[in-house]
């Protein structure tokens, strides 16, 4: 178990490294320099030559790709040439939106589609089966946004159960905070529980087809007994790496919702990043994202060894 | 004890069973045999209630005079495992994987609520213990024991709770023949010392004429004869069971044709795998699969490589194939030497392969004309159409059968394709990797004719590497017994088979079952 975990550090510490290569050299290989793509073509040399400065642009590439990773493990990310603020700030006054939202709709999405995965399956074929089958391919065809200003019509202006939009922060209290991020989580969750329950759904169906199922039912357990002895841990594992998926799908991806219900996210703040041009915020807030990515990569693997004894154990014999 | 009568089984609009009816008492060892695809182990299935979804059985099963087939689920649960235990033919995924083998056996008693936590893991480490696994501890899980070991495992789950009777349904077909004479032993003295019936599902005659006091042979569903073993032996009343039996012990009809010129030596063949290193920073381990391996094969000789799984022998295949790069020694064919991974496609083509897997070694969405054709690739000819028609006729497929796709194939005209792309730019040497090995019985007799035929004509030398001991007997010149990665024994096929020399290769042809002498002759 040491050994897998330290081959999984070692391959996390490796992508990270990879990333953050990658994403310095594309900023840098933007044409022109980086200054002037930031204040545009009408810009005094003088101001130009400013930020340069400011950005220290002027020392060499190794330098400047040290000082930054370097500035990234004490959180200094720089300051944000539109915000005027260090970019630190930025990503963690929308981080504490972002993450708690994410992992509010991962919660909603697997708590609903483990079960209704499962009841597909073990019914395959039958009324319930067909049901589900069809509510998660409409869920995954609605657009989200559209179904979020639907979940709006309905329960904020109708009902008046919520808030249409905006976050009060977490200064508020726990539930206003929960509160106003029930809806987007929901119409988040919508598309990614409709997909979850059909990945569960097969991968159940697959697993009560091996042999060690027909071994179970030999022995004298039923179906459910089966199912929920034998079939359901095993079938968990491709369902884990959707997840895995998903959460980093969340974190950033939620720029439409986040606009919707006017939420100050990550998604929103790097969109804004990228039309403002301010290069500083961009390169930060996706190197964020990636390590987020890479870091539940490897919580996953983690995950696997520990429902998965042939993982654990060093990879098998030979 | 258990008694069928007249059971008939439809799935959709295929007829699966016809009048299927017999009795097995208590305490009785009752064979079932029959090629695949005939309805032995859907019997089976009948009896335990444990049918697909769609099939539709009528007739009666009844299991000490309870009705089975009309039976609650609820009723068949509380019978499963407690009154009739059953066992599968692949042991490599009976279990399931993410549990220790001592929770798996323990579970059969939890179920069925005959004993708490505690007790249940007593008697599963009991059970262990009786089916000879004491030593390996329950804590291990599956993927950590040998194939031999699970099934082990398997009839210790099967008979946790002392059931009345055991179904095998060809429990030893996938393993090796020491290991399938060790299980057979376990469940014969499950038989004696317990009391339990056994019904023994097999294709391999042989091994039910070991074991069972009745047996019955079924052909597509119903079933052509019944009786006490020796007298079904002795005095096969149903042709079907005659032809059986003549297939199983077939031997073509052959001549040792070996000139002195050899086509392929071996000499020295050492190959090594890397085993992962010991600790984190240790030193690499290697694992020595071949170890000194020398062996000659001449123009137009049938050699054979015996040895049980992990011996080496599919390693060394795949050095002389030229897959692998040797770490010591040399391979020539023809002279030439193979150094792998480059080997040049004129000295490939002088050699080809015929693997096991009738089914999974062809592009499914190819015409068999272009599968066969593959080999060309190496040495191209302007006539492939006319080579490929040849081929086919050689191996007994119609020209036109070309233009079809492999899925309308049977297993055994598949491996007849298999060996027609063998064929068919020539080779000199034609590797025969478990060829025949997942063949039934009369299909394996027509390949092994066929063999024979291919052989005469085209002046063909063949590497047979099998487990299977009567078939390397039945068609090899001289035979090679390979054990740890060494050759243990090697000499005239007749004589190593006749007096074998090494304690192995007597423990191999000792454990392989045989039908008696005299049960025969007739």
């Amino acid at each position: 178990m040491a050994r897998y975990f330290l081959t999984r550090l070692g391959s996390l510490a490796l992508s990270l490294i990879v990333a953050s290569l990658v994403i310095f050299a594309v900023i840098e290989v933007i044409p022109g320099d980086p200054a002037s793509f930031m204040l545009g073509l009408n810009a005094a040399p003088e101001t130009v030559a400013a930020l340069r400065a400011e950005l220290g642009l002027d020392g060499s590439l190794t330098a400047r790709y040290l000082s930054w990773v370097g500035g990234l493990f004490v959180g200094d990310f720089g300051t944000s040439y539109t915000y005027r603020v260090p970019v630190a700030e930025l990503v963690g006054a929308r981080l504490w939106v972002s993450l708690p939202l994410t992992l509010y709709a991962l919660l909603l999405s697997t708590l609903i589609a483990i079960p209704v995965g499962v009841i597909a399956a073990a019914r395959r074929g039958g009324p319930a089966d067909y049901g589900i089958m069809g509510a998660t391919q409409l869920g995954i065809a609605i657009p989200n946004f559209w179904f979020a200003m639907l979940l709006v019509l309905v329960f904020a202006i109708s009902l008046r159960w919520f808030s249409a939009g905006g976050f009060p922060g977490w200064e508020a209290g726990l539930w206003p905070g929960i509160k106003a991020l029930t809806l987007p989580a929901v119409a988040l969750a919508l598309p990614q529980a409709s997909i979850l329950a059909r990945v569960m759904r097969s991968s159940l169906i697959e697993t009560l087809g091996q042999d060690y199922i027909r071994t179970a039912r030999a022995k004298g357990l039923s179906q459910r007994q089966a199912i929920v002895r034998h079939a359901l841990r095993n079938a968990l594992i491709p369902v884990m790496t959707i997840i895995g998926l998903q959460f980093s799908f969340l974190l950033a991806g939620a720029i439409i919702i986040e606009n919707v219900f006017f939420l100050p996210g990550l998604g929103r703040l790097i969109f804004q990043g990228i039309t403002q041009r301010d290069l500083v915020v961009v390169e930060s807030v996706v190197m964020l994202l990636v390590f987020a990515v890479i870091l539940v990569t490897f919580l996953v693997d983690i995950a696997y060894a520990a429902i998965d004894p042939r993982l654990r154990r060093g990879g098998g014999a030979r | 004890m258990l008694s069928i009568d007249r059971l008939s089984l439809r799935i959709g609009a295929a007829e699966i069973l016809r009048d299927v009816s017999f009795d097995i008492g208590a305490g009785e060892v009752f064979g079932l045999v029959g090629e695949s695809g005939s309805g032995k182990s859907m019997t089976a299935l009948a009896a335990m209630g444990l049918l697909p979804r769609g099939a539709a059985p009528s007739g009666r099963v009844a299991f000490e005079g309870r009705q089975i087939l009309a039976a609650k689920e609820r009723a068949m649960c509380a019978l499963r495992g407690r009154e009739i235990g059953m066992i599968f033919q692949e042991p490599m995924t009976a279990l399931n994987p993410l549990k220790t083998i001592g929770d798996q056996v323990a579970e059969t008693l939890l179920v069925h609520g005959a004993a708490g936590r505690f007790e249940a893991r007593r008697v599963a480490e009991a059970r262990l213990d009786r089916v000879g696994l004491g030593a390996v501890g329950a804590e291990r899980f599956p993927h950590e024991l040998s194939g031999g070991q699970r099934q082990r495992v398997c009839i210790a789950l099967a008979v946790a709770l002392r059931p009345k009777l055991l179904i095998a349904d060809e429990p030893t077909t996938a393993l090796d023949v020491t290991t399938q004479a060790q299980i057979l032993d376990l469940l014969k003295g499950l038989v004696d010392e317990d009391g339990m019936a056994l019904w023994l599902i097999t294709h391999d005659l042989a091994v039910v004429a070991d074991v069972a006091d009745h047996v019955a042979v079924m052909r597509d569903g119903a079933l052509v004869e019944a009786g006490r073993t020796e007298a079904v032996f002795r005095a096969p009343k149903a042709a079907y069971t005659r032809k059986l039996m003549a297939d199983s012990t077939h031997v073509p009809d052959r001549k040792a044709g070996a000139q002195s010129a050899p086509i392929l030596e071996v000499s020295g063949a050492v190959r090594d795998y890397p085993a992962g290193r010991a600790g984190l920073f240790g030193p690499r381990k290697s694992f020595r699969a071949v170890d000194g391996v020398s062996l000659t094969v001449r123009a137009g000789e049938s050699v054979g490589l015996v040895g049980e799984s992990g011996c080496g022998k599919s390693t060394l295949t795949r050095a002389i194939l030229g897959l692998d790069a040797l770490q010591g020694g040399e391979i020539r064919l023809d002279g030439e030497r193979i150094a792998a991974p480059a080997v040049p496609p004129p000295l490939r083509a002088k050699m080809q392969v015929v693997f096991q897997d009738p089914f999974g070694s062809f592009n499914p969405r190819h015409k068999v004309a272009r599968l066969v054709a593959e080999p060309f690739h190496l040495t191209p000819v302007p006539d492939i159409g006319a080579r490929v028609a040849e081929a086919l006729e050689a191996v007994g497929l119609a020209p036109g059968d070309a233009e079809k796709y492999i899925h309308e194939f049977s297993g055994g005209q598949r491996q007849r394709i298999a060996i027609a792309r063998a064929i068919v730019i020539r080779p000199k040497l034609v590797v025969l990797d478990e060829a025949v090995s997942a063949l039934d019985v009369s299909i394996r007799a027509r390949i092994l004719d066929l063999l024979a035929e291919l052989q005469a004509r085209f002046g063909l030398s063949y590497l047979f590497i099998s487990h299977d001991l009567s078939v390397v007997r039945a068609v090899t010149d001289r035979v090679l017994v390979m054990q740890a990665g060494r050759i243990v024994e090697e000499g005239a096929t007749e004589q190593v088979f006749g007096a074998p020399a090494h304690a192995y290769t007597r423990a191999l042809i000792a454990a392989a079952p045989r039908i008696p002498e005299g049960w025969l002759a007739a």
